[in-house]
């Protein structure tokens, strides 16, 4: 039993700082920090002692459980799923600017979701099957872009910095007028604006679509951090990673499918939201250190606790009116991706 | 046990880079490639490591053929330093080392980690350097610390005797001298303790001096294959370089210039 104890304890802490984990339990708390302000913070006040101690009206658990806890919860996972695949693509593609939204990843989870919208209206009828439809075939458009750019990128090496940039940059236009097109031809009923799409938002969310989402994504969490030490061993070279054991192209393959999934699910329900999956494992990194052990559940947790304050911002700045959140995210996120070129250039 | 090549041949882009190619390390015993530039000894060693694939021909590791070798256990019983490009994320030079360390099960973590990873860093010299940033070193302390990690990816139980090898590229590339000579010296205690080396190398003098057999590679073929003292000859060397060489004898020494 001692010796089991032990052993568990030295998993957690293989490879990982004291100070590290202490950063993780700190990003923790404030991530129940955020979760529970954000609930009781809004146009509509609430406040969630009152609730646990059961004395709101029952117009006031209609909004909280109904309408504010979704939303924070779509917005904690949102957050979470694109921090940690973030961190995952830059560390498969070791390069310091993938992001899923810069690399046309979003954009085909969104052309997926879209597309499944406009023709799923006429052959899939059936509702609940269309809850599980839509994070699928958004699933399926981002796992086609992650390929596209693998096999795109392969051999480019560190060189392929900007050459997937510019890939990105070609994947979202062709995406965007995708978009753009099946949101013209729709009617409004099918196909949710194209502010929508491209600036996200978490507003509208009903637990029947949100479950569908929470278990792909968790499933998706659960895969991706044991990959944590292969990521590691990746940023060697593909050879040095191979000759220490791993077996790299199905690394590789569940990595990709795991991103694509946490991405897919997140863009199927809250659209295109840009720069969190770069900002993120930067922030993270420059905190407590580069080791995936550390960066990635760094990243989903850090990424969990933007996303709710932003879309607490979002909710707040004007009310009763909506900022997208991804409007905030890009506002700040496009400065610090200025930042982060300058910097590479001087290197 | 031995680690053996038998017969190799490898066409790349239509050329032919390894012709007919057979080796073979025992344990215990360190060889040496040497050979012009583009003679295939990098390519030679990515066969024996399982990087490539080659056309004809078999490799094994103790007779067991490699293709039959997990792609985990390959990395147990065979460690490889290479020429390596730069790392894009900050990694200290601690996370660098540390990547060396095989997971076997967490009981050999807790009992042995430290310890190995201590030893391993004093032997090579750069305890020192393990709190750095591995992007901030020099191009030879860079060199210094993934040979570290090499080492520590050949740690084994001490009740395991377990045949290891050790494949080396140009390892002594960017090093001063007294880098030199530790890393020479570690590769011989390391031969003395069982392990056997390939080392792919430059100085002939080094490759004569440390070396129990020597292999001469040129345009993908072994041309000599034997110990030191009787393959390293005046007009046969001169042959394979082009450039007027002279040997000495007792104690072996090679002038070219």
């Amino acid at each position: 039993m001692i010796s089991r104890a032990l052993s568990l304890k030295s998993s957690i802490t293989e490879f990982i700082s004291s100070k590290q984990l202490v950063i993780l339990f700190l990003l923790c708390i404030f991530t129940f920090l955020s979760i529970f302000i954000a609930i009781g913070t809004g146009s509509y006040d609430l406040s969630v002692i009152n609730f646990l101690l059961g004395k709101t009206s029952g117009l006031q658990n209609i909004v909280l459980l109904e309408i504010r806890v979704p939303r924070v919860i779509l917005s904690a996972i949102v957050g979470a799923s694109l921090g940690i695949a973030g961190a995952a693509l830059q560390g498969l593609f070791r390069n310091p600017l993938a992001d899923p939204g810069l690399i046309g990843v979003s954009a085909g989870a969104a052309l997926g979701a879209t597309t499944i919208i406009v023709i799923g209206a006429n052959f899939f009828p059936n509702l609940y099957l269309g809850s599980f439809l839509l994070p699928v075939a958004a699933i399926s458009g981002a796992c086609f872009v992650i390929f596209m750019l693998y096999v795109l990128t392969k051999g480019f090496g560190y060189q392929g910095v900007t050459y997937m940039l510019l890939v990105g940059i070609a994947v979202n236009a062709i995406a965007g007028v995708g978009i753009g097109i099946l949101t013209y031809i729709s009617s409004d009923a099918e196909l949710r604006s194209l502010t929508f799409w491209t600036m996200g938002s978490f507003g509208g969310v009903t637990w029947p679509l949100l479950v569908p989402a929470i278990i792909i994504i968790f499933i998706s969490l659960i895969f991706l951090i044991p990959n944590a030490r292969k990521l590691d061993l990746l940023q060697l070279g593909e050879p040095e990673a191979y000759r220490l054991g791993i077996d790299v192209q199905r690394v590789k393959l569940s990595i990709i499918f795991t991103s694509a999934s946490a991405v897919g699910a997140s863009v199927a329900l809250s659209g295109m939201i840009g720069f969190v999956g770069l900002v993120v494992p930067h922030l993270v990194r420059l905190i407590g250190g580069v080791n995936h052990k550390y960066l990635l559940p760094g990243s989903a947790l850090m990424g969990a606790c933007l996303m709710i304050i932003a879309d607490l911002f979002s909710r707040i700045l004007l009310q009763p009116a909506e900022i997208p959140v991804g409007l905030i995210t890009s506002a700040i996120g496009s400065p610090f991706f200025l930042w982060l070129i300058f910097r590479m250039k001087r290197l | 046990m031995s680690l053996n090549l038998e017969s190799v041949s490898l066409k790349l882009d239509n050329r032919q880079i390894l012709k007919d190619v057979s080796l073979e390390i025992n344990e215990g015993e360190i060889v040496s490639v040497i050979g012009p530039n583009g003679a295939g000894k990098s390519t030679l060693l990515n066969v024996l490591t399982g990087d490539i694939n080659p056309d004809s021909g078999e490799i094994s590791y103790d007779n067991k053929q490699l293709k039959q070798i997990s792609i985990q256990e390959r990395a147990f019983t065979r460690s490889v330093m290479s020429q390596m490009q730069t790392l894009v994320f900050n990694f200290s030079v601690k996370d660098v080392i540390e990547m060396g360390w095989l997971q076997r099960g967490n009981s050999d973590f807790s009992n042995n980690f430290s310890m190995a990873f201590k030893n391993v860093t004093k032997e090579c010299n750069v305890h020192n350097l393990i709190h750095r940033k591995f992007n901030s070193l020099s191009g030879g302390e860079q060199r210094r610390v993934h040979f570290a990690r090499t080492l520590l990816q050949l740690w084994r139980p001490s009740e395991s005797n377990d045949p290891r090898y050790l494949l080396l590229d140009e390892p002594t590339a960017n090093l001063d001298l007294s880098s030199e000579m530790l890393l020479m010296n570690i590769l011989k205690k390391r031969a003395s303790l069982n392990v056997g080396i390939l080392v792919i190398l430059h100085d002939l003098n080094l490759a004569s001096h440390f070396a129990d057999k020597i292999a001469i590679i040129k345009d993908g073929e072994i041309m000599a294959f034997g110990e030191p003292e009787k393959i390293m000859e005046d007009a046969f060397l001169t042959s394979i370089y082009d450039v007027p060489i002279k040997v000495k004898h007792d104690p072996l020494r090679v002038h070219y210039y």
